[in-house]
Order: C-alpha cells, then structure tokens, then sequence
C-alpha cells in the first residue's frame, strides 16, 4: 500500500516537473493578480481581460525577447492581505514570474509587497492598489502603479462635492487599507474646505446588518452619506440599508462603489441621488486605440479600471524586453520606457516598440490611462469624474479638479 | 435618542440577525450534542442552502418563502451526503480529524458555490423595500418572517425532541450513545436525522440571511463566528439555549455601535465568545456536553 502511495507521488512529482520545464523553455510569465473572489469579484474580470489583451497582442506582434510567447498566469488575492500574499507567493515561487501585474486591491499589494515581492526582487505594477500607503513603501523601487493615490482623489471628491453645494456629510469607511486612506484624504480636504464632517467611522467587512452604524452616523444631522467601500461587497449592503430606512437623501462613493452590482440589485431607480467618483481616461490617441482594440477583443472599454490594468501588463511586458528578460532589472527597465522621453508608444505598438529596444532607441510609453510617468515613489498622477446612474450605467457628471 | 430609535434601528435589526444566528445555532449544538464535534462547514452549508433557494427562486419564478422548503430539503440531502462521503468513515478516529475534515468541507462547499453561482452578489428580489410602519415601529415585512419562522421552526423542533419516538432517540444518543446502542436504538439513523434538522436549519439561516441582505459567497463562513458565539453562550446541546445565545449575541452586536467604534463590532461575537468560556464554559443553560 504504502510503496504503492509513493508510486503514484512521484509519477506525480514527475509530470509536474516535466510540464514546468517544457513550460519554463518558451514561456515567459508574468502574474496577474486580481480580486477574482471577494468584495471586487464584479470588476475583477474586465481588469483582468485588459490585461490578457496586452499580452495577446504581444504574442502576435512577435511574441517578447527571442521570438518567446508572453503567458499571464491569473492569481486570486481574494481582495484581501492573507490572499494577496498567498497569489503572490504562487506565482513568485512557484510560477516563477518576471513580473507581477497586480495584486488589485490596495491590503493585498502591501501584504503582498512587503512579505513577497520585496524580497524576491519581483516588479509590481499594480492598477488598482490606490492607498497612499503604497506611496511610502520602502519598497528599493519595485512597487509601481498605473493608477493615482487616493490622496488625490479625496481630495479632488471633496473639494468638487463641496463645490456642487454639500456641506454636511456623513462618511462610512470600510476599515482597511483602502477605506482608510480615502477617507483620510477626503476628510481632511473637506473640512479644509469649509464643509462639515458630522458622522466619520469605520465599519468591518461581511457583517449582516448595518443599520446601527447607519443610525449613529444619521445622528449628525447630515443628509448625504459617503461610502468609501466596494459596490459589490459592503457597501452594496451599506446602501441597501441606508436607502430602505431612509437614514439619508444623498449618497456619494468612491471608486470602489462605481460598479454595476448596486444597479442591477437595488434599480436604477432608487439610486438618482447617487454619485460616484472614478478614475478616467483622459482623452488622447492612446486611449482610443486602447478602447477600439479592447472592442474588438469583446470587452467593455468604460469598466473600471481596465485601462490601468491594460497599461500595467503593455508595461511590464515592454519592461520585460527591455531588460532582457532579467528580473532584477524589469524595475530600472520600466522606468526607462516610460520617463516621457524617446520615441513615443501606443498601446498595441508592440512590434515597433520591440524593434526600437532593439535598435537601442529609447521608448517612452503613452498609455490608454494618461503618459503613465512614474514619479519617484512609482506613482503616477490622475485625472477624476464624477458619475451618476443613467439608465442600467454610469454617466459623467463633471470632471473633478 | 428616543426610545422609537433605538427599537427601530439598534433592537429589531438585533432581533433579526440574531434570528439568523439561532437558526445556525440549533444546528451547531445539535451536531456537537450528538456527534461530539465542532462543524466548521456550517456557515457555508448556509451559502449553499441560500444559493439552492436563488436557483429555485430564479428557475421557476417563485418567492423566495416558497423556494425555502426546497432549499432545506435539498441541503438537508447534501448535508447528509456529506456525513456519508466524508465523514462516516471518520466516527472512531479522534473529533480533532473530524473538525479539520470539516473546514476542508466549508473550503470545497464555497468553490462549488463560487463555481456555479460566480462570486457576484446577487438578491432575491432586485429593487428595495421600504419598512411599515406600525405605530412608530418601522419593520419589514420579512423582518417579521424572519423571527415567526425562525421560532416557529425550533418550537417544532423542541417538541419532536421531547414528544417524538426519534426524538427520544437523539437524545438517548446525546447523554449516551453506548447505551442509546444497548437499547435498541438505531445510532446510523439517529446521525442521519441530526443531519437532515442541522442541513435544514442551515438552509433556513441562510435564506433568511439572504432575504435580509444580500447572497454573497462568504456570507456563510461571515455567520460562523457568531453562531458558535451564539450555541457556546447558550450552552452546547441546549437547543432553546442556542436560540437564545444567538439572539443575544445579535442584539450585542448591533448595541455595540453605542458604545464601541463600529469596527469593532466584528469583534464583538468574539469577546463574547472569549468571555463565556472564561466564566461559565456551560453557557448560561449549563449545556450538556461542556
């Protein structure tokens, strides 16, 4: 019994190092890692297409160093520290990956930074990580992001919702990395600004009921409440509940609440006083390409966040090149193709941008997302709407300054 | 804050959620009752049940209080299927495997869950519901559904346990299954009843988790913290004390806000939990098997 167990262990052990060498002789990895389950579920998947898309369009201009085809190799982080350390961890170790796209949600980058990536050498780029706290990692410049800090935009919501005449809100946070670091930024501007903050805490994902922190937030007297949470997890329920017993009138969400889940549960309907910010596109050539590429691969070019997860594998995979394949250097390489001098790429231009590294020529990547120039912490600046529900989607308001 | 405010917003959605917790309760103290162990797959035994219900509700149009026996007799089956596959063969081993075995199964249960239904949120009825209200009382109507059934559910439950021949049976089978075997009753079928009430009840919880919020993958495994809070508190074995230990632990979550940060109120089941066991193990009905 016992030799036959140990049989079948190592024919096992067997396949999988025979699968992984004949893998590792052609393939070059990089890891996606996403929310694909938890509070994000609803955006993850169009992230992660975006990012799919990019390394398709490098197989077929090509492929990445020596004619070797591109594989995005998709982790789950669950959206949470413990999860994004374990995809992480996978991928690293045993994927073997030159570079990281991801994790997506802001707990699951710095867990997974700190105990993972930053000790193996591993580039990330993450394109929805968004807490400030990613700006001050001493990460020995690895940790990148194709999306701006949320310091950036609480304070843009604040000073635009005080601009269209609130003055009193009320904010519920959900209390992790992401949450936080908003309504930090948010809180500080709007009372900067003049404006009231008359209800200000955190809650815990995953509960039930919520209606009692709703009822102690409602005790300020304010009649509009700020979500900074997901619109596929909490604060779908937040909502709900917030809407049913009418604790407020108004209700304004961060990026996390721009999603499709808090329509298609509650109705178009019912949420007319409600507005979200998100991170835009700002409007250039580049994000053209981008939307008529990611069109025809069948994706929705106005999901959240498929921009920045496009540009961060396009990214790496040109990082990847341009430091030969060698990831200790894919961080000095990123930065060298997108400093804002050279020869400018668009998204899709993989087989010139191949042949210009190759040439010795320097490149400077424009991304779908904005020029995607990383400033000394790897961050890099945004531009923000606000929307409201229109119809079964989101509809721009104004931009936020 | 006056009296109406606080019933309304910190006392009936207590009572509410801490009907949801009793229903996952009762199962908890009946499967450590009987079988002698902890199981941890009961909160996403719950997803499953509420997940059965949405395929019914959405399959054949019907409500989501009609699609309940269903789904309870469908999970009662994958509840006793479980026992069968997984954990039968683990009866003589020490509990301990048994418990671990069983976190395997919460683990396997939520991806199938995840695999079939996707790990969007989803609801039973889309749109909102505004409460009644009934002389100040703002109340739901499935708010009150909620509690009729849940006590409705385990009144019926107490009198096949204390009336009924199989009744009888389990209990024989909790204070002594050596001797519940001597004298004639049959323990296999004894398990498998246990099964069939704490799958049904699981279900319940679950649905009515669903109907008051939303259907998520983890809402489950969220509920299971609270509902070992609630059958401890109560007193393991004693099903009117899981009853009550889940009601209390409902409202305390939700009183906690007045006085705690709401963040902590996560914590709160837990410190329950942590400070039961520390003063009184037997829970506030002195349980029967701590």
């Amino acid at each position: 019994m016992k030799s036959k167990i140990l049989a079948i262990a190592g024919g096992l052990l067997a396949a999988t190092a025979l699968a992984s060498a004949t893998a590792k002789a052609a393939d070059v990895k990089i890891g996606l890692i996403g929310g694909v389950s938890g509070p994000i579920a609803a955006m993850a998947p169009a992230m992660i297409d975006a990012a799919q898309l990019a390394v398709q369009q490098v197989n077929e201009q090509g492929g990445i160093l020596g004619g070797d085809k591109l594989v995005g190799v998709v982790g789950d982080s669950a959206c949470n520290p413990q999860g994004g350390t374990d995809a992480a961890t996978k991928a690293v170790n045993i994927e073997g990956v030159v570079g990281i796209v991801g994790p997506h949600c802001s707990g699951a980058v710095l867990a997974a930074a700190g105990s993972v990536t930053i000790p193996a050498g591993i580039t990330v780029i993450t394109p929805s990580g968004t807490s400030p706290e990613i700006t001050g990692l001493k990460d020995n410049d690895t940790v990148f992001r194709t999306v701006p800090s949320d310091d950036y935009q609480g304070r843009a919501l604040a000073r635009t919702l005080k601009g269209m005449g609130y003055d009193k809100v009320a904010v519920s946070y959900i209390n992790n990395d992401y949450g936080t670091g908003l309504a930090n930024a948010f809180k500080s501007e709007f009372e900067t600004q003049g404006g009231e903050i008359a209800g200000y805490a955190a809650h815990e994902d995953g509960k039930a009921s919520y209606r009692s922190d709703l009822a102690e937030l409602a005790k300020g007297g304010a009649d509009t409440l700020v979500i900074f949470d997901y619109g596929d997890g909490t604060g779908l329920t937040i909502l709900r509940q917030a809407l049913e017993n009418g604790f407020f009138e108004k209700f304004v969400g961060g990026d996390g609440m721009k999603s499709e889940a808090p329509i298609k549960e509650l109705g178009a309907e019912n949420l007319s006083t409600f507005v979200a910010s998100s991170p835009v596109g700002e409007k250039s050539k580049s994000l053209d390409m981008f939307n008529e590429a990611f069109k025809a691969s069948g994706g929705d070019p106005s999901a959240i966040f498929v921009t920045t997860s496009y540009d961060a594998a396009f990214l790496m995979a040109l990082a990847i090149e341009k430091a030969g394949g060698d990831k200790a250097g894919v961080s000095a390489a990123l930065r060298e193709v997108s400093n804002g001098e050279g020869e400018p790429i668009m998204p899709g231009e993989w087989k010139k941008a191949k042949e210009l590294i190759a040439a010795g020529t320097a490149i400077d990547y424009k991304g779908a997302a904005g020029d995607e120039n990383f400033d000394a912490n790897g961050d890099v600046p945004g531009t923000y709407a606000l929307f409201k529900v229109a119809g079964d989607g989101f509809e721009t308001i104004t931009e936020m300054k | 804050m006056s009296i109406l405010d606080f019933l309304n917003f910190y006392l009936i959605p207590g009572v509410v959620l801490g009907s949801i917790y009793a229903l996952g309760a009762v199962g908890i103290t009946l499967i450590f009752a009987i079988l002698r162990y902890a199981h941890l797959a009961h909160g996403d035994l719950a997803t499953l049940g509420a997940f059965l219900a949405f395929a019914v509700v959405t399959g054949f149009g019907l409500s989501p209080l009609a699609a309940l026996p269903i789904a309870m007799i469908l999970t009662a089956g994958v509840a006793v299927g479980i026992d069968k596959v997984f954990y039968e063969h683990l009866r003589e081993r020490p509990k301990i495997v048994t418990v671990m075995a069983s976190l395997g199964i919460a683990l396997m249960v939520r991806s199938v869950v995840q695999v079939v239904w996707g790990v969007d949120a989803e609801s039973y009825v889309r749109g909102i519901v505004r409460p009644e209200n009934y002389f100040g009382l703002r109340i739901k109507d499935r708010e009150i559904y909620t509690v009729v059934f849940m006590l409705a559910l385990v009144g019926g439950l107490q009198l096949f346990l204390a009336r009924s021949k199989w009744g009888k049976a389990m209990r024989a089978m909790s204070d002594n299954p050596n001797l519940a075997l001597l004298s004639g009753i049959d323990n296999k079928k004894v398990v498998i009843l246990t099964w069939v009430i704490a799958g049904g009840l699981c279900a319940a919880s679950g649905v009515f988790l669903g109907i008051n919020t939303e259907l998520k993958s983890m809402m489950g495994w969220h509920m299971l913290l609270p509902m070992f809070a609630g059958a401890i508190l109560g007193g393991v074995g004693r099903v009117e004390g899981a009853v009550l230990g889940g009601l209390i632990v409902g409202i305390a979550e939700e009183l906690s806000v007045l006085v705690l940060p709401s963040e902590y109120k996560a914590a709160m089941a837990f410190a329950i939990l942590l400070f039961m066991l520390l003063v009184r193990p037997t829970g506030l009905l002195r349980g029967k098997v701590l």
